[in-house]
């Protein structure tokens, strides 16, 4: 793409997320919300595919649509309570649309649609910023407004989108997708206890965030978008593979990885407010998506596919592995 | 003197006689046994248990040995003791009698045989645990003598083990022995615990008996004794030679059942359920094997069925509270069932291996001794007046009549009765007398006196055996001595109504008209259809179900489908129904945004 474009882009995503982060007003937030979603559709259709146009489409109407609640709730709010401070969401209508426009904002069930064919037509790096820099300023005000929040819907969505998220994703073999799904349960994670203790969504999130920056930087390196690319990978960077294996399962939340870590919070928080029967259906349903993690795992590192050589490496180098994503990963294990 | 020192004397010396061949080659490499050896041994034991028998029918000695006492637990004492009272010290002469003549019979009948030696051991060994069974004065070791007649039962019925119906016979029989010991080793188990003993003397109880032991008991009696439920055995048992056939299955083994009843009635004396029950089963079996019969072909098989029948008629009698009597017609039924044994042996021995008696007729003239002793022997079997069997079996028959039992058991006793009668008409008729249906140049002869000597031994013992045994022995129970003439001539009635109707049916059977088929024959033909259904029905039914329950019920369902494939099904199910909702239309997410603001909406309100 044109240097100076994407230059506008990126300055106008960091922009658009800093508004939003930092805002005390609604008005502001939206405001934020909105550079954000106009910086990164360019980003998305960047190779003029025909499937990445559809992607742009769906996640302009989708977002558009988000945002435009967004303001209606913070209206609604602002004709009974007469403020329009972003903390002070107290009236019950007004929450629950906001929360409905978050969900849409983020891909919480049943506002996901979108996601997985968005991810799917934009570039992987375009997918990591879709799936870390874009859910945070909708996270962020979640976050602000969680003291007004529904728990009852809140629990709905969360329990909804791991189920959702896992049985879904044990149909894909596009990578993207998988990535998508993926998301898709852990914001689950997130929303379920956001209402009981915000900075335990707020970790669970920033984890999240290092860990699927690690598998996409990974995944862009090596050039894969699909399992049968994923089984040839490993000639590429032999060490990479063995750290995305490692990677792979932190995110499935396996003990003593650090993935592990915000899933046994929120469980042991979710049973200190006595709501076990959500514990126990969220820790089951998150079996579904250790199971595609192990796929992707199994492809990557488990199982060698039918080569004739001997060979370990392939015989072209590729360029050195990314200073970020060795660092990342360092982190995430 | 002191009778019963004497008495025990010579019943020992008995018993170490018969054990002489079998402890000597032990000893001394140069003694080899031979066949003559062995049959000289037991003529000598039948002489020397002669004594014992006259010492007791004298002066009504009886006497109790203990031989040795193993002191199992604290409380249970099994003593090894020898009962020699009027049960032991009369079948002893008689069973050591007929092992006699069957054996110098099998010296001519197993003359090619290359192991004839161990044939005779084995029907040695079978004697030896018969006598024991008999002799015994508690229920353990009756069971050593009641296994030992089972386990040498099953190797000389599979004499010939190259034949597969041998084998086959064999563990049939040896099966449904094993079914009746299950119901001797309950008996002694319940006796174990409730009474604290297994002697017979102190098995009486003065209230009601439980019925559970005596239900054992019956089971035991039906299994070795062949009644109906536990029957097809004996017929199998065919497949053995005929000195077996004789020894075994028609006057020792088959009747330990009945012996065992006798000996422990004292149990049975007031429990009339258990009562009833032996005398409708002995009914049931009677009329079941007369009915079986009537429609054999084979000399054997005709014998096997009359025994199964008497057996049956013991039984009843065993119901009709009278023990002494079912004695007596066991020791009556031995001489003369063993002689019918031998005769046929012969005959088919003559005929050249030939038991089919559609292919025999005319050996009235070919083989005199023979044929005459066989009609001496069927007309004992039917009871003709004062031959051996009339004494037991009209006595019988008196006593059922007289009685105050269940009139169905009588009725089918009354035509079991004249169904003897039927076919042994039958068996004689075509057996004996009409024209000749054999191959012409068949070399008969009756010329070894190894062959003609036990049966007119036994001819004998079958005309007067029923007259010395009642002369001498004073029955304990008074037989009623009077009664209508119509009730006091029913037996001779309907035995003569069998003889009529069998020789009627035998004309119209000389007359070569293709039998026709109807139910009733073929009930009769195929053996009542009992060996079908129970061999094959409930044997597959049990082994298939057993495979199903393994491989189906425990491989696929808990180990798969109750387990990792079932829970994968469901999650295959969860994840195909939810592609199909993500169709990639735009407006259908749209939609469904919609639909879910509105219900949020709604939900609340």
């Amino acid at each position: 793409m044109n240097p100076p474009a994407k230059l506008i882009f990126t300055i106008s995503l960091i922009l658009g997320t800093t508004i939003t982060i930092s805002s005390n007003h609604w008005i502001m937030a939206w405001a934020g919300l909105e550079i954000n979603t106009l910086a990164i559709l360019p980003m998305i259709s960047k190779s003029h595919h025909p499937r990445s146009i559809e992607a742009a489409t769906k996640y302009f109407l989708t977002q558009a649509a988000a945002s435009a609640l967004v303001l209606f709730s913070s209206m609604t709010n602002a004709w009974h309570t007469g403020q329009w401070d972003i903390t002070q969401l107290s009236h019950p209508t007004s929450s629950l649309i906001l929360t409905s426009a978050i969900a849409m904002k983020l891909g919480l069930v049943p506002f996901h649609f979108w996601f997985p064919e968005v991810l799917q037509g934009s570039p992987l790096l375009t997918g990591l910023l879709l799936s870390t820099i874009m859910k945070l300023p909708p996270m962020t005000l979640l976050y602000m407004t969680s003291p007004s929040l529904n728990p009852t819907l809140l629990t709905f969505l969360a329990i909804l989108s791991a189920a959702i998220g896992g049985w879904m994703g044990l149909n894909q073999t596009q990578i993207r997708k998988i990535m998508a799904f993926s998301s898709i349960s852990h914001l689950g994670w997130m929303a379920i206890i956001i209402v009981y203790n915000p900075k335990l969504t707020l970790l669970n999130f920033y984890l999240y965030t290092m860990m699927t920056a690690t598998v996409f930087l990974t995944l862009n390196s090596i050039k894969v978008h699909k399992l049968s690319t994923l089984m040839t990978a490993w000639t590429k960077i032999p060490s990479l593979n063995a750290m995305l294996l490692l990677t792979l399962l932190s995110l499935a939340g396996l003990p003593p990885l650090t993935g592990f870590l915000p899933k046994w919070l929120i469980i042991q928080e979710l049973t200190k407010q006595e709501m076990i029967p959500a514990a126990t259906l969220m820790a089951l349903l998150s079996l579904l998506s250790l199971f595609f993690y192990l796929r992707l795992a199994y492809c990557t590192t488990i199982t060698l596919p039918p080569h004739t050589t001997n060979h370990m490496k392939q015989w072209r180098t590729g360029k050195p592995t990314n200073f970020l994503i060795a660092v990342l990963a360092t982190m995430s294990m | 003197m002191d009778l019963s020192l004497a008495l025990n004397t010579f019943m020992i010396l008995t018993l170490v006689t018969l054990s002489t061949p079998i402890l000597l080659p032990l000893l001394s490499h140069n003694f080899k046994n031979t066949p003559d050896t062995i049959t000289n041994t037991v003529k000598t034991s039948f002489l020397i248990s002669l004594i014992p028998m006259t010492i007791h029918i004298y002066s009504g000695t009886e006497s109790l040995t203990l031989l040795w006492e193993w002191k199992f637990i604290m409380n249970f004492k099994i003593p090894i003791s020898l009962k020699m009272d009027f049960y032991s010290l009369t079948f002893f002469p008689i069973a050591l009698f007929v092992s006699w003549s069957i054996l110098q019979f099998a010296t001519w009948y197993m003359a090619s045989d290359p192991h004839i030696t161990k044939f005779f051991t084995y029907l040695l060994f079978f004697l030896m645990a018969m006598l024991i069974l008999i002799i015994a004065n508690n229920l353990f070791v009756l069971f050593i003598g009641w296994e030992g007649v089972g386990i040498m039962s099953f190797l000389l019925i599979s004499w010939w083990h190259g034949r597969a119906e041998a084998n086959t016979a064999a563990l049939q029989a040896v099966l449904y022995n094993r079914v009746g010991d299950v119901g001797l080793i309950l008996c002694m188990a319940w006796l174990a615990s409730a009474m604290n003993t297994w002697e017979i003397q102190q098995l009486s109880s003065p209230t009601q008996t439980p019925t559970l032991p005596l239900l054992g008991l019956i089971l035991a009696a039906t299994g070795k004794s062949a009644q109906f439920g536990l029957h097809p055995w004996l017929p199998a048992a065919m497949e053995g030679p005929t000195p077996v056939s004789a020894l075994l299955h028609s006057s020792t083994m088959v009747v330990a059942g009945i012996f065992l009843l006798i000996r422990t009635h004292p149990l049975f004396n007031n429990n009339q359920t258990a009562l009833t029950l032996c005398l409708c089963l002995g009914a049931l079996s009677t009329l079941f094997a007369a009915t079986c019969a009537l429609t054999q072909n084979d000399i054997k098989k005709i014998i096997a069925f009359s025994t199964s029948s008497q057996l049956g008629l013991m039984m009843v009698t065993i119901g009709l509270n009278l023990p002494e009597l079912a004695f007596l017609h066991i020791s009556t039924h031995a001489f003369f069932k063993a002689m019918l044994f031998l005769c046929s042996g012969s005959i088919i021995h003559s005929l050249n291996g030939e038991q089919d008696i559609r292919k025999m007729g005319g050996l009235q003239k070919m083989m005199p001794t023979t044929t005459s002793c066989l009609t001496i022997g069927n007309l004992a079997l039917m009871g003709t007046p004062f031959l051996a069997g009339f004494y037991s079996k009209d006595q019988i028959i008196e006593s059922l009549s007289t009685s105050y039992l269940n009139t169905w058991a009588l009725l089918m006793t009354l035509l079991a009765t004249s169904f003897t009668a039927v076919y042994t008409i039958r068996m004689t008729v075509l057996v004996q007398t009409g024209f000749v249906r054999i191959p012409s140049l068949t070399p008969m002869n009756e010329n070894n006196p190894a062959v003609t000597s036990p049966i007119t031994r036994l001819a004998l013992g079958s005309i007067t055996a029923g007259f010395l045994i009642t002369s001498f022995i004073i029955p304990t129970k008074t037989p009623t001595m009077t009664m209508p003439l119509q009730i006091k001539m029913t037996a001779l009635v309907v035995t003569a109504l069998g003889i009529i109707l069998a020789l009627e049916i035998s004309k119209m059977a000389q007359t070569l008209l293709l039998t026709k088929q109807s139910s009733f024959s073929n009930f009769s033909t195929s053996l009542g259809y009992f060996n079908p259904l129970t061999h094959r029905l409930t044997m597959s039914n049990s082994l298939n179900g057993g495979q199903n329950i393994a491989s189906h019920l425990i491989d696929l369902s808990w180990y798969k489908i109750m387990g990792p494939e079932g829970l994968a099904n469901l999650q295959l199910m969860a994840t195909k129904a939810f592609t199909s909702l993500h169709s990639g239309l735009i407006k259908s997410y749209l939609g469904a945004f919609a639909l879910s603001i509105i219900i949020i909406l709604m939900s609340t309100y």
